[in-house]
């Protein structure tokens, strides 16, 4: 039978797995640029520039966000496990993942200079970034209504 | 916050412990001393009508506004 406990653990593996695949990747970053630089259409303000070495750093610096938006998402699961739902450490990794997710659709914007299909992945982060802030703000309001609830005799 | 809670004084005047009272209004001594430490944020209609018939005293014994 589903229930509470069994999504939590889902949500965890998957967690775990997807953090597994982005550390893994971390090894064949430097082939799927190469890869990429061969397949692609040379569509960007510098189009007759190798994208290999840019799409390498940036790849590396997105790889570093998802790990740490991940190492956030693992607090918030852990947290809530805990029944620590309404806390602020969970708006604090809310906010993080929001930042990182910011950050990445930046990195991806700069690789866009070379390949302009990037912006499409630099907006979907940005957008989920965007989300993950608003989301950030209900928890924010939800800990204050709480605490308020709590401290009500 | 400008509101002040003088139950401390009202319970040394009736000579009532805080478990006592606590037991009587029917919240746990944690919520008590919250309350009685100025802690919290609100109070309900029904807490306070409890401690005034406990107590036999009116709200505003308890609560005080300072400016």
């Amino acid at each position: 039978m589903w229930n509470k406990t069994k999504s939590l653990i889902l949500s965890r593996i998957m967690t775990t797995a997807a953090t597994i695949i982005v550390l893994l990747m971390t090894f064949f970053v430097p082939a799927i640029s190469e890869w990429y630089n061969d397949i692609s259409e040379a569509k960007g303000f510098f189009e007759s520039i190798n994208i290999t070495i840019p799409m390498c750093i940036i790849l590396y610096i997105c790889e570093s966000l998802a790990l740490m938006a991940f190492h956030s998402l693992h607090t918030l699961l852990k947290n809530i496990s805990n029944d620590k739902v309404f806390v602020k450490d969970n708006s604090d990794c809310l906010r993080k993942i929001s930042w990182e997710c910011m950050l990445a659709g930046a990195a991806f914007l700069i690789l866009g200079i070379w390949r302009f299909v990037f912006i499409f992945p630099a907006f979907m982060a940005v957008m989920f970034g965007l989300i993950m802030r608003v989301l950030k703000n209900v928890f924010e309001k939800a800990v204050e209504i709480k605490t308020e609830n709590d401290f009500t005799i | 916050m400008p509101i002040i809670i003088n139950l401390d004084v009202i319970m040394a005047k009736r000579k009532i412990s805080s478990n006592e009272l606590a037991e009587k209004i029917g919240i746990t001594a944690a919520n008590l001393s919250v309350l009685k430490t100025g802690k919290a944020k609100a109070i309900r209609f029904s807490t306070l009508d409890k401690i005034c018939e406990i107590l036999q005293c009116q709200p505003g014994d308890i609560l005080e506004w300072i400016n």
